[in-house]
């Protein structure tokens, strides 16, 4: 443990001098996080001028739903996004070969290598949007509430890296996972979404089959209405056997990858 | 450029994006599936919740309406994904046969761009052709005969004004390490201010007015109205005189961006 520790730090120091290098395109990527913050907070400002409630929240509950889908968000661009974007190009280059001989896993040596440093700025400003969310709730949260919450956060956040590595895995086999990945992308606005709004079935299907609910939804329901055991052991169920699920299939997808290179 | 170089260039583009056929069914199949979806949940509970029958001029199966429409004429608006194309080629080296072409660079660009369009307009027309009968009848809204065909060519402007303004972001690339955060900006922007994730009425009236001085209503909400029969005659030909005067404009500010950029430009090979 303490091995891939060092190797974390390493990883760090190692993406943060290279996102100095570039210092035009740090800025350019601040900006383009910030306002997709912007962005989404507007959409539900405006959708708010026409109703007091969606999915039985009000607009100060769906803020601070927002504002923890732009901190997992913010997360995963920081920590797995620029590592996935990688991948297909490793398996389709042979240069998969550099990782596989490692003596460290390979999941964790290609999920984990590149830190976005950039994003990690944006990360702090989804961290102070979630924080002023809800410093401005008018109503007592509780502290068991909220702790619940964070680590549902961080649920949430490897759930997503699970469930995005699901779609990339294919490209072990199909060369090219360009549709499904576009496809993922587009699944994803189902988690940017309140719950409740979604019909019995759907919601089913969205909180087991391709668990996007769980992601941010259920860990704001927890937060707004207390720590429902129930919810709790579904939520960490299903991203354990998601992640079982997923390291299988990258097991089996490293057996199938025949090295391109020499 | 001679037109059938230009329909050259474009069917070319197209026969390459159709090599990978699974990409394009799955990709057609969640979008729609997810589109609809998120859709019907969304304005079934805002409507559900807010007691009204009517929203920013809307009732249910118009503003659903909307909602499908916008995405399958921003879909074609969009063009596929060649935003970094023109980045790309300056960033690799590739510009450098371009220039020695005998063929203007950004036209030969757009022609590839026109060619990405196909298999994302027959995708469109498919999903259209499956979306509606599932949206029921409208009294805010309907798509009739004289609508589509007005909507040909205000969505082929569209397409062209889309192309035009992702140009100069790109353009950035012959000074910028890495513009593709610059393209994603354009998208975020052009969605939210076009009308593509929410009609623009449902904007408070100050943003209404201001935001019709800018040319992102063209690209998806202009082209919207048009389809769902919402623009009269006399409207529709300012708008797309408007839309054509932005085309003019956009295109005529990347002329000396492109002209300082090419100065600088140095490749190796061809």
């Amino acid at each position: 443990m303490l091995r891939y520790l060092k190797l974390y730090r390493q990883f760090l120091m190692f993406s943060f001098s290279r996102a100095f290098e570039y210092r035009m395109d740090f800025w350019f990527r601040i900006v383009m996080d910030c306002l997709f913050y912007v962005v989404e907070l507007i959409f539900f400002t405006v959708l708010y001028q026409h109703t007091d409630l969606l999915g039985g929240w009000n607009y100060d509950q769906v803020l601070i739903f927002v504002s923890g889908y732009l901190v997992i968000d913010a997360i995963h661009m920081t920590v797995f996004s620029n590592n996935m974007w990688w991948l297909p190009i490793y398996v389709n280059k042979g240069d998969l070969d550099y990782y596989i001989v490692r003596p460290v896993s390979s999941l964790f040596f290609l999920s984990l290598r590149d830190f976005a440093a950039n994003s990690f700025l944006n990360l702090l400003i989804a961290l102070g949007i979630l924080t002023w969310s809800i410093l401005r709730y008018p109503a007592e949260l509780g502290a068991v509430n909220l702790l619940w919450f964070l680590f549902l956060m961080a649920n949430g956040s490897f759930l997503f890296y699970t469930l995005q590595m699901l779609f990339q895995i294919p490209v072990f086999w199909t060369h090219t996972n360009r549709g499904l990945l576009t496809a993922f992308f587009s699944a994803n606005k189902l988690m940017e979404r309140p719950d409740k709004i979604y019909s019995k079935w759907t919601r089913r299907v969205l909180m087991t089959i391709f668990p996007a609910l769980l992601v941010i939804a259920l860990p704001a329901r927890v937060l707004f209405d207390g720590p429902d055991p129930l919810i709790i052991t579904h939520i960490l169920g299903i991203t354990g056997v998601t992640f079982l699920l997923m390291r299988a299939f990258w097991n089996l997808g490293l057996r199938s990858y025949s090295s391109a290179s020499s | 450029m001679n037109p059938s170089l230009f329909l050259h260039i474009a069917f070319l583009e197209t026969k390459k994006l159709m090599s990978y056929r699974i990409d394009f069914w799955i990709t057609m199949a969640v979008n729609l599936v997810v589109n609809l979806v998120i859709l019907w949940a969304l304005w079934t509970a805002i409507f559900a919740e807010s007691g009204e029958d009517i929203i920013g001029g809307w009732d249910l199966p118009g503003i659903l309406s909307y909602g499908v429409m916008v995405f399958l004429t921003g879909r074609i608006v969009r063009g596929g994904d060649l935003q970094m194309t023109v980045a790309t080629d300056i960033y690799e080296g590739a510009l450098s046969r371009f220039l020695l072409y005998p063929r203007n660079y950004a036209i030969t660009k757009y022609a590839q761009q026109f060619g990405n369009v196909l298999p994302d307009l027959f995708q469109s027309v498919l999903m259209g052709l499956i979306a509606i009968p599932l949206l029921g009848l409208s009294t805010t809204a309907a798509v009739t005969p004289i609508s589509i065909l007005m909507a040909i060519p205000t969505i082929i402007i569209a397409h062209l004004l889309f192309y035009l303004m992702g140009l100069i972001p790109q353009y950035v690339a012959f000074w910028a390490d890495n513009v593709w955060s610059l393209s994603v900006m354009l998208r975020f922007v052009s969605m939210l201010l076009g009308g593509a994730m929410l009609p623009l009425s449902l904007f408070p009236e100050s943003a209404q007015q201001f935001l019709q001085l800018l040319p992102f209503v063209y690209l998806f909400e202009f082209p919207t109205m048009v389809i769902l029969g919402k623009v009269e005659t006399a409207n529709w030909i300012s708008g797309m005189a408007n839309c054509l005067l932005w085309c003019l404009i956009i295109g005529a500010l990347s002329i000396p961006v492109w002209r300082r950029g090419d100065l600088r430009y140095t490749g190796v090979g061809i």
